[in-house]
């Protein structure tokens, strides 16, 4: 039983009969509707309570201006908060809900704040919860219980969303009348064209209205035009798509809802997000309709004039059965005209002196009763309207009026004229003008290239539309550098309409600041008093007044209110509506999931995992993964059931007795070449880099234009004019770029090309006293001995025939290989060497033990034990310093902040206690004792537990630290202990190196 | 089961040389075409296309990709030819890994991870260009008409690629081959 539905008529399909609950309750409606729509043939006017008093509250508009019924639609872990209803499409079985009202919608304790309203005016939130600033935490809590439109799910997203990037020559926001033949003629001329709608078919304003075009009803024009842009390659057509933001340099975005309509839990894509790049822009928005400013306007059943016509045409759900029209306007004479034939009784009541002009003989004739030069000045009824209060217009706002007429209904229609919805105009930088004709702000100057068109361009007849959009398409066309192709102008018969008398706010009997609400903004519930205390209190500016009153804050953006409360600012102010001027709109034109927004980059998909060409290796051996940056790289192998300190001493005690193995491919490798390359690495690096010789290694740090540490590695010349640079992981590609900015911006005279091989290049560190004997087992085809290789020298070679490049480096203390090699064959090598290693009983390691090892031979981590504070001689690394040349950073060594003498400085760590393993970053003081705040001292950069030397073992950066060699300092732990530490050299294991060099 | 409009090829007879040198020296180009037998594109973004592809990546940077057991051999001619020049030249096949993407919807996975504009109209024939794909650099060749792509990655986000290709291309029933 749907009391409100027509028996025939609408775009809906009165076969296929659908089930929805609202608030609990179940209720019928058809395919084609709304969940607007079906509430209003099911007579349901309270929807929701208003934001701040709780009245209570019906559907107002048809579209996306609604400003109260905003529901919780769906269920679990895929509903959707703040959902006009008015643009909900009915699925079978969709559960809506209104979120405020409690315990129930119809009996709303909170509605106790409607009645001390007087108390909650504008400013009482910044007036009551400034002070005691302490309770603030207390307020809160209740503001935000409060506040706000909706509930998040707590549960994950399941539904699926995802991103989708479009360029066109032109894209048309909007598929009314204008935005439908300006896509006609852009399309058939060849352009590339998208078009879109938010709504769930194309036509706009023409599905509510019963005109024609061409002599032929409106709907066959849109079936004709619409197919005809389906018919072509270069049109793509989105409905259910809301054009919700425009940015720079035409980038525009468009969220498209794929699913949403036919329910939860569906396969595919729920929504989408297209992000376009267009040549040229239509905006062919529409308009929205401007309500009327009068005592209990938010009564529930008074309603936009248009949004009654739309229902009833498009939905056939007639909202009231004794209606009041309350207009300034004629097009409001077209809604009387359409609820007369809905079988309902009509009284119109225009501001304006005279009933005359062709709509109203045709509204008389139909048996509708008019009262020109009349006002409805106040509802009666509280969950619904039952009559308005009825007084003659003088003219006179700022007078009391006596109401003379009551007129008993249950509808009050109302139209206060157009404002086009220049949203897109106005976030693409656009400016606005007031015209002061139409009575409504109109796009007046582009900032992109874009166009406006229709009624969005403020032309309201469909005439003039037509008109409008085939300009605009020929328009862009040209713009685009495109031969517009022929459309004829379609014929829309026009009646003549009169001019509107605008009515920003209807007097009511007694003054403004005490007569019943007179709502400027509902959803916000800004009122006419509040808008005029804002401006007695010394607001002027309309940003201000916004902000004071709230006034266009909703998620509507004001999208109905904002003109009217412009307009009666500057009735307050004695300013003209053009001098007070707009506030700014911002995406997103309706709320945007967040769901969407993310799309596919969650979970999995969220960061790139990158993988050495031996991670599956890694990953079969159990090894938990260490994420650097996006590589993850095996942080321990464990054994059994081995922790991480069980498995890191294990890994260790094997690597330093006989031998491991660890892949080491994520550490970055570049190939430097030309006949400058010396010249060039000797201003990159601190050390010499011309006195190496071709075969030979060193360790190479390059500094900052500061002067501090950047970036370490090893340097190996493979040539005359040939070098192999390695990087930290981290540094492999901003290294690379650093020296490409020196090469392109600052030195182009030096010839030399750098080529990244990091990812070609996988490389296998085989390091302990039984590295040699393993590669020598694999079968390697040069001497590995030390004479003929030694220390810090690099050779290509082979390994059970393989090409390899061996470089006799170590990065643990021991004697070691790295084993570069081509990523395809690392794998197969990774075995190789693991095969061969067997009888050594050779044990892969990680990260975690790889740090320890550095860290018994005191060797740095850039990034760890250095911050971007740290120079080389904080390091103790003045031996790297070449003083016979230039390089980076050198200047700035020698300024007074890098000479002071109390610079933190590296130094090595042990507890007294021989067992406490100090957490990283702790930090060091002199005096436990001393009075807070504790002058601090130095901080731990890294710090182990040390199987080889069976104690802790640590780095610091500590003030003047090289001068306190055996001083004992404290460590300052969370729990308040302090540890005592000695200061000692950071070199733990095998200071003279004879190990590394054997 | 969707029939599947849009398959992955990953290419593993394929081997790939980086070239650099200045593309000002006719020298230059003249020692590399006789080697490679086909043109050095100077253009942005294009490629010339013969017994081997050869991809303009940076205003004096290339990438040859060639059959795999070719790779050794026409490196080291590039080496000898340009030996007297200022170049590099580099074998980087176990760095990258070469993706083929065919099939009537590959635009549209495409454009879901790319900013870049894959009309037939702007990337057809010749066409390369270096972007984002997702969050991974790529490479991206039109290598045949109406709608056949290469996608070259670094071998460490090729992982990533391919489960982001398996999760864009669900709808169009994307196969791997």
């Amino acid at each position: 039983m749907q009391p409100n539905r027509l028996k025939q008529g609408g775009r809906i399909d009165r076969s296929r009969a659908l089930s929805f609950r609202f608030n609990g309750k179940s209720y019928e409606g058809y395919t084609g509707d709304t969940l607007a729509s079906a509430l209003l043939a099911n007579g349901v006017s309270l929807v929701s309570r208003s934001f701040k008093l709780h009245r209570p509250r019906g559907i107002v508009g048809a579209g996306a201006e609604e400003p109260n019924a905003i529901l919780q639609i769906g269920r679990g872990a895929s509903t959707l908060p703040t959902q006009r209803a008015t643009q909900v499409e009915l699925y079978d079985g969709l559960e809506a809900r209104s979120t405020k009202g409690w315990p129930s919608l119809r009996f709303d304790i909170a509605a106790f704040n409607d009645l001390v309203s007087p108390l909650l005016a504008a400013g009482f939130y910044y007036k009551t919860f400034m002070r005691p600033q302490a309770l603030w935490p207390w307020y809160e809590r209740f503001i935000r219980a409060a506040a706000g439109f909706g509930l998040a799910p707590r549960e994950p997203d399941p539904d699926r969303y995802e991103h989708r990037n479009a360029h066109c020559d032109v894209l048309i926001a909007g598929a009314g009348p204008a935005g439908l033949i300006a896509a006609l003629v852009a399309a058939r001329s060849g352009a590339r064209v998208i078009i879109a709608d938010e709504q769930n078919e194309f036509g706009g304003s023409l599905l509510s209205a019963s005109q024609t075009i061409d002599a032929e009803p409106a709907t066959a024009w849109i079936e004709a035009t619409t197919a005809e842009l389906d018919a072509l390659d270069n049109v793509t057509m989105l409905t259910r798509s809301t054009v919700f933001g425009y940015y720079d340099h035409n980038f525009v975005a468009i969220v498209e809802r794929c699913t949403d309509h036919i329910g939860e839990d569906v396969a595919g894509v729920r929504q989408r997000l297209w992000r376009v790049r267009a040549k040229q822009v239509v905006l062919a928005q529409g308009a929205f309709e401007r309500p009327l400013v009068f005592c209990n306007n938010d009564r529930p059943g008074v309603m936009l004039a248009s949004a009654v016509s739309c229902y009833i045409h498009r939905y056939a759900v007639c909202p009231g059965k004794r209606a009041v029209v309350f207009t300034n306007n004629d097009s409001a004479y077209r809604t009387a005209i359409d609820l007369r034939a809905a079988g309902a009784s009509v009284v119109i009541i225009d501001s304006r002196a005279e009933g005359a002009g062709a709509l109203a003989d045709a509204a008389r004739a139909d048996g509708i009763t008019m009262l020109p030069g009349h006002i409805v000045t106040d509802v009666s009824g509280r969950r619904h309207v039952s009559g308005v209060r009825v007084a003659q217009w003088n003219g006179d706002v700022t007078s009391t009026v006596q109401n003379t007429i009551n007129i008993d209904c249950d509808l009050v229609a109302v139209s206060g004229g157009w404002s086009p919805a220049v949203h897109l105009h106005s976030q693409s930088g656009g400016k606005n003008a007031w015209s002061d004709d139409l009575h409504c702000f109109v796009p007046a100057e582009y900032a992109q290239a874009n166009v406006s068109a229709g009624a969005g361009n403020g032309k309201w007849s469909l005439q003039d539309c037509l008109q409008d959009g085939l300009d605009a398409g020929i328009e862009v066309i040209a713009r685009c550098g495109i031969e517009a192709a022929d459309v004829t102008l379609p014929l829309a018969v026009e009646v003549a309409s009169r001019p509107l008398e605008p009515l920003w706010r209807v007097p009511a009997a007694t003054d403004p600041d005490r007569c019943p609400k007179q709502f400027v903004d509902f959803q916000i519930d800004t009122s006419v008093a509040d808008i005029r205390l804002a401006v007695r209190e010394g607001y002027r500016n309309v940003e201000h007044v916004k902000r004071y009153t709230a006034l266009g804050f909703g998620t509507d953006q004001g999208k109905l209110g904002n003109i009217n409360g412009m307009a009666i600012l500057a009735e307050c102010l004695g300013e003209d509506i053009a001098s007070v001027g707009t506030t700014a709109f911002r995406p997103a034109y309706t709320p945007v999931t967040f769901g969407v927004g993310a799309a596919e980059n969650v979970g999995d998909l969220f960061e790139p995992v990158r993988k050495t060409a031996i991670h599956a290796s890694h990953e079969a051996a159990g090894a938990p993964f260490e994420v650097v940056g996006q590589w993850h790289r095996p942080w321990y192998f464990p054994q059994g059931d081995e922790d991480l300190h069980t498995s890191v001493a294990r890994e260790c005690l094997a690597t330093r007795k006989s031998v491991g193995m660890m892949d080491a491919s994520t550490l970055g490798k570049i190939d430097a070449r030309g006949p400058d390359v010396v010249e060039f690495l000797r201003r990159i690096y601190t050390h010499d880099v011309g006195k190496m010789k071709v075969g030979r290694c060193a360790y190479g740090i390059m500094l900052g234009e500061d002067g501090m540490v950047m970036d370490d590695g090893v340097i190996a010349r493979v040539a005359e004019r040939q070098f192999y640079l390695t990087t930290t992981t981290g540094g492999a590609a901003p290294v690379l770029a650093w020296l490409e900015r020196w090469l392109q911006t600052e030195w182009p005279e030096l010839e030399v090309y750098l080529t990244s091989l990091t990812e070609h290049y996988a490389t296998i560190v085989v390091a302990g006293p039984n590295s040699r004997r393993v590669l020598q087992d694999i079968g390697c085809n040069i001497d590995l001995e030390r004479d003929s290789f030694a220390f810090m020298s690099v050779r290509d070679a082979e390994l059970a025939g393989i090409a390899v490049t061996l470089f006799r480096v170590s990065f643990s203390g021991e004697l070691a290989f790295e084993i570069n090699i081509d990523s395809r064959n690392a794998l197969k090598m990774w075995q190789l060497v693991a095969d061969a290693g067997a009888k050594f009983d050779i044990t892969p390691y990680g990260t975690e033990t790889m740090h320890v090892l550095r860290a018994e031979k005191g060797f740095v981590i850039v990034g760890q034990d250095t911050d971007g504070s740290v120079t080389p001689v904080d390091l103790r690394l003045q031996w790297l310093l070449s003083k016979d040349k230039d390089f980076l950073g050198k200047r700035s060594l020698s300024r007074t902040d890098c000479v002071r003498s109390d610079r933190k400085q590296l130094v090595g760590l042990l507890s007294e206690d021989g067992k406490t393993v100090l957490p990283e970053g702790t930090q060091l003081v002199d005096d436990p004792g001393a009075a807070i705040p504790v002058p601090m001292c130095g901080h731990v950069t890294s710090s182990y537990y040390s199987a080889c030397l069976g104690r802790p073992i640590a780095m610091a950066l500590v003030a003047t630290g090289h001068s306190r060699r055996d001083e004992i300092i404290f460590a300052s732990l969370a729990d308040g202990s302090a540890v005592p530490v000695r200061i000692v050299s950071p070199v733990f294991y095998d200071p003279e190196g004879e190990r590394q060099n054997d | 089961m969707t029939e599947s409009t849009v398959q992955v090829c990953v290419l593993d007879d394929v081997g790939h040389i980086n070239l650099r040198g200045d593309r000002h020296s006719v020298d230059f180009i003249t020692a590399v075409e006789s080697v490679i037998g086909q043109s050095l594109p100077v253009a942005a973004n294009t490629m010339s296309e013969k017994e081997h592809r050869v991809f303009w990546i940076g205003p004096d940077e290339w990438l040859i990709t060639t059959v795999a057991d070719n790779t050794l051999g026409l490196l080291a001619d590039l080496d000898k030819k340009l030996a007297s020049h200022h170049a590099a030249v580099n074998d980087v096949s176990g760095g990258n890994i070469e993706l083929r993407l065919s099939g009537k919807n590959v635009r549209d996975v495409l454009a879901k991870g790319c900013t870049l504009d894959f009309h037939e109209i702007v990337f057809g024939p010749g066409t390369c260009a270096q972007s984002g794909l997702a969050k991974a650099a790529v490479l991206f060749g039109f290598v045949e008409a109406p709608h056949t792509f290469d996608i070259i990655v670094r071998r460490s986000f090729s992982d990533y690629l391919l489960r982001w290709l398996a999760n864009a291309g669900c709808e169009y029933g994307i196969e791997f081959r």
